[in-house]
């Protein structure tokens, strides 16, 4: 992407934050959200979050498929992964996934691949 | 500044005591949130963008996860209204904080209404919402709401710009990119409040990867629509049959 591209990407991020965020500051307890549309609210962040999750680690760099175990990124994820769920901890998760992707790219445990 | 309340007088006072009770309520989460915003700018750094281009989208946006979510995109050239439909679905969730939080300030003066829901936060609205959960005028209040957002947004601003320039001197072989992707891992799972949220998380995480070869990276779109689809549709089942678990997804 161009610079000045960026740029408008980064603007356009101010307003998408802006839109989510300020727009029930402006209606104030005017409008009431429906049940129905709550739940959907509530569930799109984590669909959207979980689109950009999975291609990322399963992808390689051309775009095909590696669910095999040389995959050091899927490996560090699911270990991530499990650590999150045992300990709830944003910050220890982060840093343990980034160790097991380390190690792993370090010692090429599961062999070269590439 | 104008009296927001004609009902209450002005009471210094009150305003700051509810400062500080605000600031120490907000005090312990002050370092994971200047953390997660070093993360958050590593990763914006280690995608591609400049320095400049970074401190721009931590300050214009103030937004983790859609600023990290907008990365790939930005790197795989997708067209803006994209990276803009992503970030407005990713950030949703605060539409429904601000419809919990605006009615609580609603006779307040306009710009101060938008940038108050402009810089809140995630954890300052919880905070928030369990001190004052009635929406009625309280003295002390918006002060209390300031006392947790204001050093809340510098915690993060500080944090951000601390990873942005750390970034640009690490390596680009130490993959620290990937602490973005497993940032957005950790602030996914506490989003599937039940299974049929996970039968949308599983069912858009698969499309996604399944329609990755689509222009326009469309693909992250189409997932996230089938995720919802999948999640309302299972929520409408378990509902219909209140007990009875089958074991197929979707």
């Amino acid at each position: 992407m161009a610079d000045w591209e960026i740029w408008v990407v980064i603007l356009v991020l101010g307003v998408a934050t802006a839109c989510t965020r300020s727009t029930f500051w402006l209606v104030g307890h005017k409008v009431t959200i429906p049940p129905r549309v709550q739940e959907m609210l509530r569930y799109a962040p984590a669909c959207a979050l979980a689109a950009i999750v999975f291609p990322d680690m399963v992808l390689g760099p051309q775009g095909e498929l590696q669910l095999a175990l040389a995959n050091p990124k899927l490996i560090a994820g699911i270990a991530a992964l499990l650590f999150y769920l045992w300990r709830r901890a944003m910050l220890q998760t982060i840093i343990f996934g980034m160790l097991v992707l380390t190690l792993l790219r370090v010692f090429h445990v599961f062999g070269n691949s590439g | 500044m104008n009296q927001p309340h004609p009902a209450l007088p002005v009471d210094q006072e009150a305003d700051a005591r509810g400062w500080r009770e605000g600031f120490q309520t907000g005090l312990p989460t002050l370092f994971g949130i200047g953390a997660w915003g070093m993360v958050v700018g590593v990763a914006m750094v280690k995608s591609g963008l400049t320095v400049a281009q970074a401190s721009g989208m931590t300050l214009v946006a103030f937004a983790g996860s859609a600023q990290l979510a907008s990365l790939p995109l930005i790197a795989a050239h997708a067209p803006i209204w994209v990276i803009f439909l992503t970030a407005l679905v990713v950030n949703l969730r605060f539409v429904i904080f601000s419809a919990l939080l605006g009615p609580h300030f609603s006779r307040l003066p306009l710009w101060q209404r938008f940038y108050l829901g402009y810089i809140s936060g995630d954890v300052s609205i919880a905070l928030f919402l369990q001190r004052y959960p009635n929406p009625a005028p309280a003295p002390g209040k918006l002060a209390f709401l300031k006392g947790l957002m204001y050093p809340n947004w510098f915690a993060w601003q500080i944090g951000s710009l601390i990873g942005i320039f750390l970034g640009s001197a690490v390596p680009s072989e130490w993959q620290l990119g990937f602490a973005g992707t497993l940032a957005i891992l950790c602030i996914t799972v506490p989003l599937i409040i039940n299974s049929a949220a996970l039968c949308g998380v599983l069912v858009a995480g698969v499309t996604a990867v399944l329609a990755h070869g689509l222009p326009y990276k469309l693909g992250l779109l189409a997932a996230v629509l089938a995720g919802m689809v999948t999640a309302m549709a299972c929520q409408e089942t378990m509902e219909k049959r209140h007990r009875g678990s089958g074991t197929g997804h979707g």
